[in-house]
């Protein structure tokens, strides 16, 4: 056995050691500051409104009321339909701006003349105000003064000339399709990056190698905008299922609820019934949701790294 | 195997020629280097005969069979890029046999490729590995190892040791020649480099701005360059240009420097007097202290390389280089006499085309003399 020394060793004052304890926390102090007042401090008052009943026109309001509002929801069948719809609204958005971004980034990727041109025009929705694209489609599909329902009438899609807006079956297409107009770019954008950043010799190896295009975009365009592809769908998906503006803007949330997601139903709580206690409510199950979602692609994108 | 015919190979870019018509052909098992400066059009008619550059005129046929308009997989011929080019979400087993999978060949079939490429290029430690995970010279081998499992008609370099350091670049290019002797595969290599040229062709093709300028074994461009710029670009140290005008004196001609040295050539050259020529002698062919005749010259720079010694001096203020293995003249400041042997020297027309000098009678040295 030899003796160790360990346990015979001075030990520093207290005061001393608090002091060394404490110095790395001291160098960070500003920036833990700047966080908890701007970042933290908000998001524990606005979950706090949660467990309050909050209520602007109602002057006796303000206490504690506990899971009351938690209770509630778990029985409010509008916001089970917001659920689902929101399912809906995220995944066919994401999909469809996906799927044509990714489509209209090939394209561009291929040089032709006047490619500069029409790169800056694809991206031009991107530079338009939700607000504005919201309206304007909106007044697309209103048959009085928009082209679209007499154009879909003509195509066959639709029997009568109506605005697709005001009806039940229908009306979540609306923004949808608004949604993927502006959201195209976006996926255009970062993936034509990335297709820019492969090597044009893998795709001159694989030619001599006997791939067809198909396969050239199988084994080398599809396995370079993985990470891409992983990371703008995931942001996209929690942007998308936070995203009321044009729901607001073109139904509002109608007709019968049929389009209310669960964002624009936290923005009718709380600006349209003036409830806040409530909206925030739904608000903390969203947050709780979503990041629950973005923890799995967290862990998925993880273990694909890994087995990389 | 197959041999290439190039006949009357363009390629225009817009109104912009790259290449002006070029003339080809490539036997059986033979190793061509197309060598020359950057931008010399060696890479774009290498990529010609893969199929990734369009044919602008001019027919190109592997194996008697035109290949203008084949699609390069239908080519049959395989390619080593600089970059590489591996796949890399593949393992090197998977980069080696992707070709002959897309082709759907038996899966023993392919095994037996990728077993026997492995084995020959040292690879099978490696074969589970991503390229990621290799070093330069070991991707080098990946990408070697993938044109040779396909047994292609034709293999196709474009500077493919570029990217190594210079010990790992000399050992593969020992390893590509150990290689193309074991297969006897017809090779096109691209090269900026005259060592590799020199050390790998059957036939080397000297290029520069578009046009072949000398087609020719290794030996024959180095001692009977066609013209200037072949002269000046293969051998390293590059060989000395002097130029002068033509004179005669007793039946046989001499060359007048601008600083007024002649140098006999030590037979009659059918050009007229007057005559602006160039002449030309590699570093290594200036004789150091003649027993007879010699000019002095002053040592300015020594660069000593290990193997020699570059020496950089002046003839009557005329810059020039000799390569000599003679340690004696480290010392920067020596004076010393050199020569310029007769049968050593080459003579460029005005044209900077080679003029024929016969074998020389055998004096040797020639004799220098200053007016």
């Amino acid at each position: 056995m030899t003796s160790s020394s360990t346990g015979s060793r001075p030990r520093k004052p207290f005061a001393r050691r608090l002091a060394d304890a404490a110095e790395p926390w001291l160098y960070t102090a500003p920036v833990l500051v700047l966080i908890v007042a701007v970042m933290l401090v908000p998001l524990v008052l606005g979950l706090s409104y949660a467990f309050r009943d909050i209520q602007l026109l109602n002057p006796f309001s303000g206490g504690f009321v506990g899971l009351d509002h938690f209770r509630e929801l778990s029985q409010d069948t509008a916001f089970y339909r917001a659920l689902r719809n929101t399912l809906w609204w995220t995944g066919a958005s994401v999909f469809l701006q996906f799927f044509f971004g990714l489509i209209l980034a090939l394209l561009l990727d291929k040089p032709f003349a006047g490619r500069g041109l029409a790169q800056a025009l694809v991206f031009l929705p991107w530079a338009v105000p939700t607000f504005l694209a919201g309206l304007n489609w909106a007044w697309m599909f209103n048959p009085v003064i928009g082209p679209l329902p007499h154009w879909m009438v003509s195509l066959g899609i639709l029997s009568a000339p109506n605005n697709i807006l005001a009806d039940p079956q229908l009306a979540m297409w609306g923004p949808i399709i608004a949604n993927v107009w502006w959201g195209i770019p976006f996926f255009a954008i970062t993936l034509l990056a990335a297709l820019q950043a492969i090597p044009r010799d893998l795709y001159e190896a694989a030619a001599i190698d006997g791939a067809n295009p198909l396969q050239r975009f199988t084994s080398i365009t599809l396995p370079f905008l993985a990470p891409t592809i992983a990371i703008t769908v995931l942001l996209r998906t929690v942007w998308i299922a936070n995203f009321a503006d044009l729901i607001i803007v073109m139904t509002n949330g109608g007709p019968a609820d049929r389009t209310q997601i669960v964002a624009s139903y936290i923005f009718t709580q709380a600006f349209k019934r003036l409830d806040f206690g409530y909206a925030s409510a739904i608000a903390l199950v969203l947050l709780v949701l979503l990041l629950a979602y973005s923890m799995v692609i967290v862990v998925i994108r993880q273990r694909l790294i890994e087995k990389d | 195997m197959a041999s290439i015919e190039m006949r009357d190979i363009v390629k225009t870019y817009g109104d912009h020629p790259v290449l002006h018509g070029v003339d080809l052909s490539i036997a059986d098992g033979e190793f061509i280097v197309l060598v020359g400066p950057s931008g010399c059009g060696k890479s774009t008619l290498l990529r010609m005969i893969a199929g990734l550059e369009s044919i602008s005129s001019g027919t190109m046929s592997i194996d008697g069979r035109e290949v203008n308009d084949l699609k390069p997989k239908d080519r049959d011929i395989a390619m080593v890029f600089q970059s590489y080019a591996l796949y890399p979400h593949m393992t090197v087993a998977d980069n080696m046999s992707y070709s002959l999978r897309l082709r759907r060949t038996a899966k023993e079939k392919i095994a037996a490729a990728v077993a026997a490429a492995s084995a020959k290029l040292g690879l099978d430690p490696f074969l589970a590995r991503r390229p990621k995970a290799l070093s330069g010279g070991q991707r080098q081998r990946v990408a070697m190892g993938r044109a040779i499992v396909r047994q292609p008609k034709a293999f196709l370099f474009d500077e493919p040791l570029s990217n190594l350091d210079a010990r790992l670049r000399e050992q593969m290019r020992a390893e590509i020649k150990r290689m193309h002797a074991e297969f006897g595969a017809t090779s096109v290599y691209v090269t900026h480099d005259q060592i590799e040229a020199m050390t790998l062709a059957s036939r080397i093709v000297a290029m520069n701005a578009g046009a072949v300028q000398q087609i020719g074994a290794p030996l024959e461009l180095y001692d009977r360059p066609a013209n200037l710029f072949v002269a000046g670009f293969i051998g390293s140290p590059g060989m000395n240009m002097l130029d002068g005008t033509m004179v005669s004196d007793n039946g046989t001609s001499l060359v007048r420097l601008t600083n007024g040295t002649t140098i006999a050539l030590g037979q009659a050259v059918d050009l007229p007097e007057g005559t602006s020529v160039t002449l030309g002698i590699r570093p290594e062919h200036v004789s150091i202290r003649p027993a007879t005749g010699g000019v002095a010259a002053a040592v300015e720079l020594v660069e000593p390389t290990g193997l020699g010694i570059i020496l950089h001096l002046t003839v009557h203020g005329l810059p020039f280089k000799i390569f000599t293995s003679d340690r004696a003249l480290l010392a920067p400041g020596t004076n010393l006499t050199v020569g310029f042997p007769a049968e050593r020297l080459h003579l460029f027309g005005p044209d900077g085309r080679r003029i024929a000098l016969d074998a020389p009678d055998g004096s040797g040295i020639s004799s220098l003399t200053t007016s």
